[in-house]
């Protein structure tokens, strides 16, 4: 019997029941004081509840209360104001503006929402309005030069392309140092999978490409571990926890919002060619060259013999590389049901991205169907779910080194009309200039990666009052997903010259239990002192699988099958399970509403770790303060002060199957040549060890920060500073410590080595002009962190960084640098530091500059393993002002990155082959390196030799030599948003309830002083390599318009 | 309806957690790679390396060095004016040596030893003292008596060349001639486990093995014969005496690749499969050298799909011939039909020049010019030349057929002779060049490198450099001689 009650009771839970009958009904209206207004939008909030309500479009609310309580009006912008309901059923509140309210409700961990004053430490909240309609269907790139303490960097403006996130620097050698991603509670996989190697592949998306942003309603950023602790070894690089739109805010409305948007990209970014010159070298002309080295066109040939023996005219094609990008463009559209009341509600969203870009044949069209809701039903238990299906397909082209498109668009030779020339012949395969490798026409039109996302995640939770005093509830959620993809590379593909096909699919499935006791009691011990206490549970698996069918050699030109093939040895699986349950506990008290204290614990015990080391515990404990309360100040002047600190420590498990050495099937080469086992022609199979050592006596890793900020509003708060200087310290950390090859392997896993970032935050917000309807508000987001390796391991002073690099530029964490320092060879310089070292100039006169051959007039060879780029920011900030008048809101960002540096593979190629703009510069003049030489006797005569252009620019340095390095600082116009909604007025005799149209830009201008293209990109996308430009796509500029419908 | 659930029911799960973790977190065994392996896989996998280093980036390297091939494109052409630095040969450093065959022929060691299969022990100490000598002749000093020990040397010690080749009881170093002498002797003793199909080169067939193991004596012998001219008699005279080396092509210690793609060697896939194909062609010089020796095998070893046979000069910068299809590639003699190999690795031919220089060099019995005939003869064979045709050759070429003048202008002949027979093997090539200075080399065009002058060693790859303190820091260029290359 109870069984069946059970079942009806899960099938009417959600919009069945009638209102629990004991509270009070309250409603009202809020009002600005600026201008009598009303205000939609705000919160209200029964004070120490999660209970709550917002503002509808008229600034009216509906709330029911218990008896006594007192109600919390929160608005950003207004100072917050606090009323007691005693038995008012109407109270109608006016808010007073100030820039910014300081007393906003956040959610925190475990989607706790607290008042933000009681925070000890320092979490950002980004409105979901300051997200949708900016051009920008990647909720990353979105937060680009929003958040302080962030590091966020695009890859590229390729659809889908992957963004890298860093929440106050890097904290793991070898673990994800990409942020815990919660998503309504839902914790959501942001995984890159890769299908080919990411020196010579496509670029996949990071899954929460997986999210409209027009679907947030916000999204908060838990900045250091003291917030993120309850989330656990997961959250030790922060967490982003997101809360998309549901119908809680609707009083007995019922709402449909429409959107849509249409915004066009253009490429944008890439360098500036020299049209002087033309293909060949040595001021001669090779039909075959990739070089820009041969004869001027003007006083060259007026006409030459290509490699199809057709005679062409000899001319510049300044637009070749410009022109083979066409015009990209995105479509959004989205529908957005939402209805409820104060005891249940409800959700439809459905949205949908349709994005052709700028490369030939790319794509990315999403679809995500959501359906949410609550209830609380008349027993007292509250019952709410939500679950989306995602659709993502996408198609990329492979870029990378060497025979790609992207490997090649930079050696074109600026007399190539790429347009024009056939770029395939009739038996399918590729035309060009150069029989060495593929066009880019060619392999932008066969070459692909398809995929196929089919998503659905979603939570469902049980809450139930206990006690006035005591709450139980469960949450299960789940994220799981299939990326079904199809890598194909036609016969003749410099990637696969006999043809490949690959059917790669992934699996990904994460569940987790959550139960969550919260008890609260209020004057505990003593008058105004509250306590809140929260004890948890979580259960957490993680279960991964890859399975690709593998067939190469090719037999049918155009028939894209695995039965094309006739060689399988490609052909693979690969499968994990992860899983991990946790405790935790945190308790808080608040004293008087100015004095909080918060300790928090967690205990983990995961499957990836040996038995006799997998549980550890790890503690938290923060501090704020608000003097301005504590001492009754009430000054116009310093209208706010919160004084906070905090100390966490947070522990991470390894990743599975980290603890034995394994054997793999056997395999030597790359793609040069290669061979796999099972070994024609008798199908011999052959197991290798594996190159990492693995250690059965693998301990946790641990985070420890501190933070200590302020947070003070002056002028009525229209000036409000949030500032934070934070100190981590990673230690114990799993690594895959690189070893002597010559040891027979490559990595041993083990705990070693400490790293540390420290940094400052600032938040300064700002309403400098608040005349009559014209209001100007300014945020600066201000990010400063140094980030250094204090040491590695025993005896090693630099290992690599786990992921595909080539030998000789290794992203590498180097003792007493930033994490990810490019190792490479240095230019040899003069030295006045060492007498028996190399080039010593016992005169320091020369000291430090280059060493030059006496001879060649070439630099003498380089010094093997130094740091010669550093791709970590000196500090980032961006500026968003918004200016608005009535319903005209204009929104400008602005921001920059400054120092850091790019290893750029493009630049060098382009300078290589003499198409950069600065190679045509003087060709015909002689040029000298800078640098000396060393005389016979030891002493140094500065450099004198005179080099063609030619031996000159090939002189200054290759790839694997600094000259590949450049400063990638850039000041950026990031996005600009012009939105109008039309008066209300206008729409009384209309179905819709608000019209709002608005154009909106985004990376429309940039400046870069000392790099010749756009320094943002990052080839290897979303990871722990970054700073290497490797011949991927470039970016975008987009801008379009858009309009939002309200029923 | 009312339905008020029982509260203790929202602790269920709580305690479930607690109390089912000790099972329920036991999911860490690896299901997608096995933590052992059986000796089979591992000698089928090792073999394969040995071969694949042999043939890859290094051939390459040393064939165009040994201006046997000429670059046209990308690293070959960059080799081809002497231009090599820590940049080059990661890959053959990590996969192809001591991240590949070489660990695993000691693993295979271990696991032969700890199964009773002391077959597979032995057959991986030959082939890794083999393995080791390319290592070596290439680099000079590398790690070699503290390498592959895992955790045990991380940072293992660089040895001296000399002592690698000699051994030194002092460091414990054991030679690679005791090693391959400890390998015969392993191929006598009983084993639970012996090998068939997985060993690739031999077929388990353990006799042509031990002549395999005393004939790389000889050749480990003739390297540092101009260094230690004494112990390589010594050695020689040894494996004389002991009279069990490869005395036949059959016997060849060959490596034969498969002909689908994944399973081709890498000379094939290189030259007619991969986007890199165009890169190299045969030299102009070689090309010219056998011409005017009239040697029959030319069209054996090299194709001529036009007219006539097409080439560049080493060094050569201008415009290449086209059309690309008309290149005088590698032919079936070295790539096989469609890249089945094989890679020769000791030969038969070999042998016979060994003995033939070491009775000139080193006083060693035998009749150098019965030795160089035999040597000649067994690579015309190979070549698929009948024996009247090979007689026809030698008749009609005297100056080619009979050695000739001092002991000096003799060992060219040979080492000429030498050269052409082990066309595809370069390693060998460059290594008998690096000895004797034979065949005579002029530059090549445009030659820049260290001084313009050719690379007689490898420079140590970068990463081992930031790896390993114990390597020297700069390293030597590749300007610098090994050890037992002394002039």
């Amino acid at each position: 019997m109870q069984k069946i009650l059970l079942g009806s009771w899960l099938l009417s839970l959600l919009f069945c029941l009638p209102v629990l009958a004991q509270d009070i009904a309250v409603s009202g209206r809020v009002t600005s004081s600026d201008d009598g207004s009303t205000l939609p939008g705000v919160s209200v909030q029964v004070k120490g509840t999660t209970r709550g309500a917002i503002t509808d479009a008229d600034g009216n609310y509906r709330i029911s209360v218990p008896a006594n309580a007192r109600l919390v009006f929160s608005f950003i912008g207004y100072t917050g104001q606090e009323v007691a309901v005693g038995n008012k059923t109407t109270i109608n509140v006016t808010l007073v503006a100030g820039s910014q309210s300081l007393d906003e409700i956040v959610v925190t961990a475990q989607g706790i929402e607290r008042d933000k004053r009681s925070l000890g430490y320092a979490t950002q909240e980004i409105g979901g309005n300051i997200l949708a309609q900016r051009s920008e269907p990647n909720l990353l790139n979105a937060l680009q030069g929003k958040v302080a303490g962030v590091n966020i960097t695009g890859s590229s403006g390729t659809p889908g392309a992957s963004t890298n996130i860093n929440i106050r620097g890097i904290t793991s050698f070898n673990g994800s140092n990409q942020p815990l991603i919660v998503v309504d509670g839902i914790i959501f996989s942001n995984d890159v999978n890769l299908t080919q190697n990411t020196l010579f592949g496509t670029q996949p998306s990071n899954r929460l490409a997986d999210i409209n942003p027009e679907s947030i309603e916000s999204v908060n950023v838990l900045k250091g571990p003291a917030a993120a602790v309850l989330y656990g070894s997961r959250a030790s690089a922060g967490a982003i926890v997101i809360t998309t739109k549901s119908g809680r805010n609707q009083n007995n409305k019922t709402e449909v919002t429409v959107n849509s948007s249409y915004n066009v990209q253009n490429v944008y970014g890439i360098p500036k060619f020299q049209n002087d010159y033309g293909q060949g070298a040595n001021n001669l002309f090779t039909p075959t060259s990739n070089n820009s080295w041969g004869p001027p066109f003007v006083g060259g040939p007026t006409s030459v013999t290509n490699t199809q023996n057709q005679v062409v005219p000899y001319q510049a094609y300044p637009n070749n590389v410009r022109d083979f990008y066409r015009q990209g463009s995105i479509l959004q559209n989205s529908v957005n049901i939402a209805s409820g009341d104060a005891t249940r509600n409800y959700i439809i969203a459905i949205g949908n991205t349709l994005q052709n870009g700028i490369v030939q044949n790319t794509k990315f069209n999403r679809t995500n169907v959501q359906l949410g809701g609550e209830s609380k039903l008349k027993n007292g238990l509250k019952v709410s779910g939500t679950g989306t299906y995602v659709q993502t397909v996408s198609r990329a082209v492979p870029g990378g080194n060497g025979a790609s498109a992207f490997g090649q668009i930079t050696r074109i030779p600026r007399s190539y009309d790429l347009a024009n020339e056939p770029y395939q012949g009739a038996d399918g395969k590729s035309i060009y200039f150069t029989p060495s490798t593929n066009n880019p026409q060619w392999s932008v039109n066969n070459e692909r990666l398809d995929s196929q996302v089919d998503r659905f995640f979603g939570n469902f939770q049980l809450s139930y009052d206990v006690a006035s005093w005591l709450n139980v509830a469960y949450r299960v959620t789940g994220d799981t997903y299939t990326d079904r993809r199809k890598l194909i590379l036609p016969i003749s593909s410099g990637r696969a010259p006999a043809g490949q096909v690959q059917q790669d699919n992934f699996f990904r499935n994460e569940l987790n239990g959550d139960l969550l006791i919260t008890a609260r009691k209020d004057n505990l011990f003593m008058e105004g002192l509250n306590a809140n206490l929260l004890l948890g549970n979580n259960i957490n698996q993680r279960k991964t699988q890859e399975s690709a069918a593998d067939a190469t050699s090719l037999t049918l030109p155009g028939f894209y099958n695995i039965n094309s093939g006739t060689v399988f040895t490609g052909t693979f699986e690969s499968s994990t399970l992860r899983r991990l349950v946790g405790y935790y506990g945190q308790l808080s008290l608040n004293y008087n509403n100015y004095l909080f204290l918060e300790l928090s614990g967690r205990a983990d015990q995961s499957s990836t770790l040996p038995k006799a080391n997998n549980t550890y515990f790890y503690p938290g404990a923060s501090v704020s303060f608000v003097p301005t309360d504590a001492f009754k100040i009430n000054s116009d002047v310093l209208s706010y002060a919160k004084v906070r600190a905090s100390i966490a420590k947070v522990g991470r498990d390894a990743d599975p199957y980290q603890l034995s050495t394994v054997y793999n099937k056997s395999s030597y080469g790359n793609n040069v040549a290669n061979i796999v086992y099972p070994l024609a022609p008798n199908n011999t199979p052959g197991f290798s060890i594996d190159t990492r050592i693995g250690n059965n006596n693998l301990k946790p890793e641990f985070v420890t920060s501190y933070e200590f900020g302020v947070n003070l509003g002056f002028f009525k708060n229209r000036l409000s500073i949030d500032a934070t200087y934070f100190d981590s310290k990673s230690t114990q950390q799993i690594f895959n410590v690189a070893v002597s090859n010559s040891s027979g392997f490559d990595t041993r896993t083990t705990n070693v080595g400490e790293l540390q970032n420290r940094g400052v935050e600032l938040i300064l917000s700002a309403t400098p002009i608040r005349v009559g309807g014209f209001k100007w508000d300014a945020t600066l987001n201000y990010t400063l962190i140094r980030n250094k390796v204090v040491s590695i391991a025993p005896g090693v002073k630099s290992s690599t960084i786990s992921g595909n690099s080539f030998i000789g530029i290794a992203p590498s964490i180097y003792e007493g640098s930033p994490y990810g320092v490019i190792v490479s060879t240095a230019n040899a310089r003069a030295q006045s530091i060492d007498p028996n070292g190399l080039y010593y100039d016992a005169t320091g006169q020369f000291a430090g500059q280059y060493v030059v051959n006496g001879t060649s007039g070439q630099f003498a060879p380089g010094i093997a393993n130094s740091v010669i780029s550093n791709p970590q920011p000196n500090y980032i900030a961006g500026l968003t002002n918004t200016f608005s008048y009535k319903g005209v809101a204009l929104s400008v960002l602005v921001d920059t990155r400054q120092g850091g540096q790019i290893f750029s593979f493009n630049a060098v190629d382009a300078r290589q082959n003499g198409s950069m703009y600065v190679t045509g510069v003087d060709r015909d003049q002689p040029r000298i390196l800078p640098g000396v030489i060393q005389n016979a006797d030891g002493s140094f005569r500065p450099n004198n030799i005179q080099l063609p252009a030619q031996t000159y620019w090939s002189a200054v340095g290759g790839l694997a030599s600094e000259a590949a390095v450049y400063d990638a600082t850039v000041y950026r116009l990031r996005e600009v948003a012009l939105n109008y909604t039309l008066p209300k007025t206008l729409l009384n005799k209309t179905p819709f309830g608000a019209i709002s149209v608005g154009v909106s830009g985004r990376n429309l201008f940039f400046y870069a002083p000392n790099f010749p293209a756009d320094p943002e990109v990052n080839t290897q996308g979303a990871g722990n390599i970054q700073g290497l430009d490797l011949n991927g796509p470039p970016n975008t500029r987009n801008f379009g318009g858009n309009i939002r419908l309200t029923f | 309806m009312k339905f008020i659930l029982p509260k203790s029911y929202l602790l269920v799960p709580f305690f479930l957690g607690m109390g089912a973790c000790s099972s329920y977190l036991d999911v860490n065994v690896s299901p997608n790679n096995p933590t052992s392996v059986t000796p089979a896989v591992l000698l089928a996998g090792a073999e394969g390396g040995s071969a694949f280093v042999n043939a890859n980036e290094l051939n390459r390297f040393s064939s165009v060095l040994v201006q046997q091939l000429a670059g046209a494109a990308n690293s070959p052409a960059t080799y081809d004016i002497y231009q090599t630095n820590s940049a080059d040969f990661g890959n053959q450093w990590n996969g192809e040596l001591y991240n590949g065959p070489l660990i695993n022929y000691q693993k295979l060691i271990e696991l032969g030893d700890a199964t009773n299969s002391k077959v597979y022990s032995g057959i991986a100490k030959i082939m890794k003292a083999y393995t080791f000598s390319i290592a070596t002749d290439v680099w000079g000093d590398v790690p070699y008596s503290q390498a592959l020990q895992g955790e045990a040397f991380t940072t293992p010690r660089v040895d001296k060349q000399e002592d690698i080749y000699k051994g030194n009881a002092t460091l414990g170093i054991q030679s690679l001639f005791d090693l391959v002498r400890e390998g015969i002797k392993d191929l006598d003793a009983t084993s639970t486990l012996k090998p068939a199909g997985d060993d690739i080169i031999y077929g388990g067939n353990l006799t042509k093995w031990k002549q395999a193991g005393n004939t790389l004596l000889l050749k480990f012998a003739m390297t540092i014969s101009r260094k230690e001219p004494a112990l390589a008699a010594s050695v020689i005279n040894e494996v004389l005496t002991g009279a069990n080396y490869i005395t036949s092509n059959a016997n060849d210690m060959n490596f034969n690749f498969g002909s689908s793609v994944g399973s081709q060697d890498p000379r094939y896939t290189y030259m007619f499969v991969s986007s890199f194909q165009n890169d190299m062609m045969l030299s102009t010089r070689y090309l010219n050298l056998l011409t005017s020796l009239n040697d029959p095998r030319l069209p054996i070893f090299f194709t001529k799909p036009g007219p006539n046979y097409v080439t560049i000069d080493n060094g050569f910068r201008g415009t290449l011939p086209t059309p690309t299809a008309n290149w005088s590639r590698y032919n079936k003699y070295v790539t096989g039909n469609s890249g089945e190999g094989p890679v020769r690795m000791v030969t038969n031919f070999q042998r016979a020049f060994i003995l033939a220089e070491a009775a000139l060099r080193l006083g060693t019995p035998g009749d150098p010019q019965a030795l160089y005939t035999e040597g000649i003869t067994a690579s015309m064979t190979l070549a698929g030349l009948t024996p009247a045709q090979i007689t026809a050759y030698l008749d009609a070429n005297p100056a080619v057929a009979k050695l000739t003048g001092t002991t000096e202008q003799k060992i060219a002949q040979i080492i000429t002779q030498k050269y052409i027979a082990f066309t595809g093997n370069g390693l060998e090539l460059w290594n008998d060049y690096r000895r004797t200075g034979y065949p005579t080399l002029q530059l090549s065009q445009n030659a820049a490198g260290i001084n313009g002058t050719l690379p007689v060693r490898a420079v140590y790859i970068s990463n081992e450099v930031q790896r390993n303190p114990n390597f020297p820091n700069p390293s030597p260029q590749s300007n610098i001689p090994v050890w037992w290359d002394v002039d």
